[in-house]
């Protein structure tokens, strides 16, 4: 291979690596990607360079703070477009209690959410001449009901920017909640039990949790 | 397909028979990123506000139009960039207020001058936001929103090979000026 030739194999490795890091790259480009990698002593190197690279440009997107009242801003702005929202007929109390929770400013809503933990999770799963279900909020799909979920509540000054930053950062979903009293379900990307309970350490760990409950493990054995 | 891309998506449907908790719940889950990606192309952080919130509403009003040919976040980040051109096209300059003035990167400063300012992170952080626009918003979309060449061509409106050829040269930049500033990392 001529120098000329091998420069322009690393001018497209290089050109690939960030797909390479964000994950996005498959086929006969990963393929390429991985040779080079496993191949070429200058590789590795040029993939730190690359990390540092996705690094800096994630620290300098998330340095810009999106206004912490932007959802209940937006809110109004729908319903002005929408008109005033009605219950859905047949809806369960805990359905319209989320409607309610939507219709306040983000930062009431937060500071609403101030009855007992355990209140809640008695509430939440025996529903009223219901079946017994929890809430369903956010999703209904099988694989969703199935996933290994941390009930959770944030403090009443809890900003929205942080907790979806930290939410993104680790794989975590809203998939149910808030109740009325600001209790979310939150879905855990766990393949194991111990997986599942770092993940619940590092929940409990942020300043913006008030309380972290366990849901559904993962099922290992462990 | 994942099943949280699954969720996006069966949210949308949602939203396109009126759900209004579910495109709530789409705002929590991608305003952050959207309200971003508009600051970083416009360099105002008021259009970022007023642009991010009407993505969302063009959410809410495109929904049942949504045939779900990419992901959620490939097509709101598309409806971003089509509004924030739009919208810069119509008010120019003058929509930028002092703040969001002073936060625009002024590419005065040479390489020297930013390594001296801080560390390696820092001056690579400093050279990303220098780039010209249509090079770090490919960085941007790859680096921090997690797109994929395809998307990217999606949501620049640009064919595949472009966004290559822009991430090419983008990271050809950045390489050269952290050799300027000293950081040689042996490509370019």
């Amino acid at each position: 291979m001529s120098a000329a030739e091998k420069m322009s194999r690393r001018d497209e490795m290089e050109t690939l690596l960030p797909f390479y890091l964000n994950g996005s790259l498959e086929g006969s480009d990963l393929e390429a990607v991985e040779e080079w990698l496993a191949s070429d002593p200058s590789a590795l190197a040029a993939l730190g360079e690359a990390e540092a690279e996705f690094s800096g440009t994630t620290a300098a997107n998330e340095a810009i703070r999106p206004p912490a009242d932007a959802l209940s801003r937006f809110a109004r702005a729908l319903d002005a477009e929408a008109g005033p929202a009605r219950a859905p007929a047949g809806s369960s109390w805990l359905a319209q209690a989320w409607g309610r929770f939507m219709a306040v400013p983000v930062g009431v809503a937060w500071a609403a959410a101030a009855v007992l933990l355990a209140l809640v999770m008695v509430q939440s799963f025996v529903e009223p001449g219901g079946k017994g279900n929890d809430f369903e909020i956010a999703g209904a799909q099988d694989d969703l009901a199935k996933m290994p979920f941390a009930l959770v509540k944030f403090k009443p000054d809890a900003r929205m920017s942080d907790i979806s930053a930290f939410l993104d950062s680790n794989g975590l979903k809203i998939i149910g909640g808030p109740t009325a009293d600001g209790v979310f379900r939150l879905g855990i990307p766990a393949a194991t039990a111990a997986d599942y309970t770092k993940q619940i350490g590092l929940i409990a760990a942020q300043p913006f949790t008030e309380t972290v409950i366990e849901g559904r493990k993962p099922v290992d054995g462990g | 397909m994942t099943a949280a891309t699954e969720t996006d998506r069966a949210l949308v449907d949602r939203v396109a028979k009126g759900d209004r908790a579910a495109v709530r719940l789409l705002f929590m889950r991608h305003h952050a990123r959207v309200y971003r990606f508009v600051a970083r192309q416009t360099g105002s952080e008021m259009m970022a506000d007023d642009i991010a919130n009407e993505v969302f509403l063009e959410l809410w009003r495109q929904a049942p139009g949504f045939e779900g040919r990419s992901e959620v976040s490939t097509w709101l980040l598309g409806i971003a960039r089509f509004k924030a051109l739009s919208l810069l096209r119509k008010k120019k300059e003058d929509w930028i207020d002092d703040e969001a003035a002073a936060a625009v990167p002024d590419g005065a400063d040479t390489p020297e001058v930013v390594t001296m300012k801080g560390d390696k992170a820092a001056a690579l952080r400093r050279f990303v936001d220098a780039l010209p626009e249509e090079h770090r918003v490919v960085i941007d979309l790859a680096y921090y929103h997690g797109q994929s060449v395809s998307e990217i061509g999606e949501v620049l409106d640009i064919p595949v090979a472009t966004v290559k050829t822009r991430m090419f040269y983008a990271r050809k930049k950045l390489g050269e000026a952290l050799k300027a500033a000293g950081y040689d990392r042996g490509w370019p």
